[in-house]
């Protein structure tokens, strides 16, 4: 549009015609969004106001009755079970995340030594794994953590589980399950936030300060900083949200947020509080996406703190 | 000294970790040519988890929709995604928040809310309307809907690493626009048409809890199959079937290495 | 650029045609339990009335249900649910009524299934099966295992083998309320919360692996994950007979607190697509020597006056007709409704959750 001597009525068409450009663009896709995402979530929204009907079947008249129920007041007065299930699951979430932070620092770092023609094969093979079903890698651990099976038994000679039982099913096959499935997305964010490190700095810090531990921690800590906030975001939300790995591995002591929420709209029939729990997750993620992008301005990670 | 430790160390740790990736899916696979029926011990080895797969027409046709189900999305995706991608491309110097956020919405919700969302709407048009019986089709919406934001992200990031003057030289070149995304947008961007398919398969073979919520009678894929056959607790049999997604997932792991080493040079 | 809009428009309206149109073809959908029905009378049914018979499983009818309620009411012909989810399922209207007058084999019915309380008049349901819920255990740990509930909820009895519960709520809080001498059916306040209590407790031991549906119940205790567990007499005798040599050291057994007996029902969903076929089908299964090759095959005791003489000996003795003494403690399962359904999945859940 730099160009001079254009009429007025000629540039606003040049705007209609971008503006047509635009639309016929973003259009399907914002569309189809809206229609088969932001529609059905704005339903769902809707049901946790509704009353659960005899049967568990969502009804009028609107009311805050999930709501109640979700914060565990019912017909037997207050009880715990969904607040169990909340702090259950934020103590998954925190501890695996945790864990995958620990597992891939090392392992992005390492990968990040090697000679350039190999790094992309060692990535693949970190991620490969994460190809294959969900479902699939679950059962792999209800395979490993069976009864009888050696790391059964070695957790049975340190008296670690009861006998006879295996390592599965128990809160530490889920937290398991959940490192195995994540690790993958801490690895490549943070092996990104490496890869950009300057290595001059690294050695330079690793002559200036008396252990690798301090070096670390002041010299390469904060430059990976935005890669590890994308890493917890990729993480912890889905972890949150989990509803396979609990219900494969947990064995009906590791209940989740969301297998209170599925619950509700499988056998235990009642769809507004199966609604009203999918509200409380939501607000969680957007309040986790939230913290991680002040967090991240405030660090100076820039744009590619989320994904 | 100090460094030498901490290099073995690291080398150590990193054997540590394939290990653990690898250790359930080797087991998985080892499993499946055992010839008993245990978790435990191996016996021998067997092909008889595998003859029985054989005859089994429900694997097959959960398959069969899985394939169905992951190609379909992808191209629809495909195809308006990379129309996103680039309409956000040659907008991006306009204020387009509620696009970002519409297109990182499906991204950042978790499974469990997006499907149950699905299945509930559909659920209800189906009531009113008669039109989106669950099955293959709500499905393959579903998976597009998940699919879009990503295939635009590859996209639009492939057009953001272009030398802008490009544009300008097609422009004089080729002056229909027809013309100019053929003969130049397409196989400019071609790499990463190739990749945002190939995610989006990726992402449709390896999404459950989704596919889950929003199937029908007759459109099992092999996850949703091998779910109900864990609940149903027929073990060695979904070795045999976990064993050969591994394989088909470790020939396409070679072939995507190959790929990218032939376009590195 | 209005090439590429229309293409899409009309791809997507291709998509919506065949969604619909799916439904129009020769098909009979069945949703059942597993391992329930003999693939032979499927290919029976198939070539006499050239149809296609696709079958879908469930493993519990919460299961059941809560598929019906998510869009499963217009895409199923035939479902097979237990006496205590027949109310329920008539309630809300997601069943509808039988057109007897299309079921000629109705008359082969016993006469005790006629007029079943769940369905005053079987206006909806014609029997499919009957059979018991009881404790199956490895008879190598538990030489000695008492006829009694404690094997479950006692950590005296049991207190380092692992064991399982019944993914089915009210079938564990039965059991709960059997052992604590409310008795199986029990539905009083009183009970209730007692055993949802002695639920928790007991899901915390140590050797607790998990609430299991039936039939998975015995695939882990064939592969010794774990000892006792709750099932069906007739999935017991089934997984046996495939497999004589695990199964030689599991037993099936009736508590003598009391447990539960069911009885399976075809029913046909509201809107179920092919009306037709649904009826030839519950006319079909009616038959006496159908009735009898699907107990021969499952092991379950027909409801099927006219089967009886086409039976095979084993489905004449116990587990598969119990005993005369267990016989008068086996109890139906309450079909709950309104407030007492809200507070028992108020309970149920915290037991889940805790």
């Amino acid at each position: 549009m730099a160009y001079t001597g254009v009429t007025p009525s000629a540039r606003s068409r040049g705007m209609v015609r971008e503006v047509q450009h635009l639309l016929f663009t973003v259009a399907p896709g914002a569309t189809w969004i809206l229609i088969f995402l932001v529609l059905p979530g704005a339903y769902l929204m809707g049901v946790a106001f509704m009353t659960n009907g005899p049967y568990g079947q969502p009804q009028m008249p609107l009311s805050l009755e999930s709501f109640r129920r979700l914060a565990g007041f019912g017909f037997l007065g207050w009880s715990p079970g969904n607040l169990y299930t909340l702090l259950r699951s934020l103590w998954q979430t925190l501890v695996s995340t945790g864990l995958v932070v620990i597992v891939a620092y090392p392992v992005a770092y390492y990968i990040t030594t090697c000679k350039e023609k190999w790094r992309p094969i060692l990535l693949l093979l970190v991620v490969v794994p994460s190809w294959t079903n969900q479902v699939i890698r679950t059962f792999g651990w209800m395979n490993l953590l069976a009864p009888g099976t050696p790391l059964s038994n070695l957790a049975e000679t340190f008296g670690l589980i009861a006998p006879n039982m295996g390592l599965y099913p128990s809160n530490f096959a889920v937290t398991l399950g959940l490192v195995y499935n994540f690790l993958p997305f801490m690895v490549l964010p943070l092996y990104s936030a490496f890869e950009k490190l300057d290595n001059a700095q690294v050695e330079a810090a690793q002559d200036l300060f008396a252990s690798p531990v301090r070096a670390f921690w002041h010299a390469v800590f904060p430059q990976t900083l935005p890669g590890l906030l994308a890493g917890i975001v990729l993480v912890s939300i889905p972890a949150f949200g989990m509803y396979v790995i609990p219900e494969l591995l947990g064995g009906g002591k590791g209940m989740m947020l969301g297998n209170l929420v599925a619950n509700q709209f499988g056998g235990g029939s009642n769809w507004p509080l199966g609604a009203a729990g999918a509200i409380l997750m939501l607000i969680a993620t957007f309040i986790g996406l939230f913290v991680m992008r002040r967090l991240g301005k405030r660090l100076g990670g820039g744009e590619e703190v989320v994904i | 000294m100090r460094k030498r430790t901490l290099r073995r160390g690291l080398v150590g740790f990193w054997w540590l970790t394939l290990t653990f990736l690898y250790l359930p899916l080797a087991v998985v696979v080892l499993f499946s040519f055992n010839a008993a029926n245990s978790a435990a011990t191996f016996t021998g080895i067997s092909l008889r988890w595998y003859r029985q797969l054989l005859g089994n027409e429900q694997i097959v046709s959960a398959f069969v929709n899985s394939m169905i189900l992951a190609i379909t999305s992808s191209a629809i995706a495909l195809v308006i995604g990379s129309l996103i991608g680039y309409g956000m491309y040659r907008h991006r110097h306009r204020k387009l928040g509620w696009l970002i956020v519409l297109i990182y919405l499906p991204i950042v919700l978790p499974d469990i809310v997006f499907g149950i969302s699905e299945m509930v709407f559909f659920v209800r048009i189906y009531d009113l309307t008669g039109l989106f019986r669950p099955g293959l089709v709500t499905m393959i919406i579903a998976h597009v809907t998940f699919q879009i934001p990503f295939v635009g992200l590859i996209v639009y990031s492939r057009f953001v690493g272009l030398d802008p003057t490009l544009f300008e030289a097609a422009k004089d070149l080729y002056a229909a626009p027809v013309k100019r995304v053929i003969h130049f947008m397409l196989p400019t961007i071609k790499p990463a048409l190739i990749s945002a398919f190939f995610l989006s398969f990726t992402l449709s073979v390896d999404d459950f809890v989704i596919s889950f919520f929003t199937a029908g009678p007759e459109s099992a894929t092999l996850p949703i199959y091998i779910w109900g056959a864990i609940k149903k607790g027929v073990s060695p049999e979904i070795n045999a079937i976990a064993a050969l997604m591994i394989g088909a997932v470790a020939i396409a792991a070679f072939l995507s290495l190959l790929f990218s080493q032939r376009r590195r040079t | 650029m209005t090439i590429t809009k229309t293409t899409l428009a009309l791809s997507l309206g291709g998509l919506l045609l065949a969604g619909s149109v799916q439904a129009q073809e020769n098909k009979l959908y069945i949703f059942n339990w597993t391992e329930y029905m003999d693939p032979a009378i499927i290919e029976a049914f198939e070539e006499k009335y050239d149809v296609e018979v696709v079958q879908n499983y469930f493993n519990s009818l919460p299961e059941m249900f809560a598929k019906l309620n998510a869009g499963g009411v217009s895409q199923y012909d035939i479902i097979v649910p237990s006496n205590y989810y027949v109310p329920r399922l008539i309630e809300t209207g997601l069943v509808q009524k039988l057109d007897k007058s299309r079921l000629e084999n109705l008359d082969n019915v016993m006469a005790q299934f006629q007029d079943p309380d769940f369905d005053p008049g079987a206006e909806y349901t014609a029997p499919y099966q009957w059979g018991t819920t009881g404790i199956v255990y490895n008879t190598e740990t538990f030489p000695d295992a008492p006829k009694s509930w404690s094997l479950l909820f006692d950590p005296k009895v049991n207190p380092d083998h692992p064991f399982a519960l019944m993914g089915d709520g009210q079938v564990s809080m039965g059991g709960a309320c059997a052992y604590l001498g409310y008795g199986y059916d029990c539905t009083d306040m009183d009970g209730w919360r007692e055993a949802a209590q002695l639920l928790i407790e007991t899901k915390n031991r140590g050797t607790f692996s998990g609430f299991t549906d039936g039939t998975p119940a015995l695939q882990q205790l064939a592969r010794g994950v774990t000892h006792v567990g709750l099932s069906y007499n007739g999935d017991y005798l089934f997984f046996k007979d495939e497999d004589p040599e695990t199964f030689e050291n599991l037993d099936f057994m009736i508590p003598d607190e009391g447990a539960e007996m069911w009885v399976d029902s075809m029913m046909i969903p509201a809107e179920a697509p092919n009306l037709d076929m649904a009826h030839k089908f519950i006319d079909f299964i009616l038959d006496a020597e159908v009735g009898a090759q699907l107990s021969n095959y499952n092991y379950y005791a027909s409801p099927n006056a006219a089967a009886v003489p086409y039976l095979d000996e084993v489905l004449t003795e116990p587990p598969v007709q119990p005993s005369e003494d267990d016989m008068a403690r086996l109890r139906f399962t309450p079909s709950l409704e309104g407030d007492a359904l809200q507070t028992f999945q108020q309970l149920w859940s915290e037991v889940q959750a805790r």
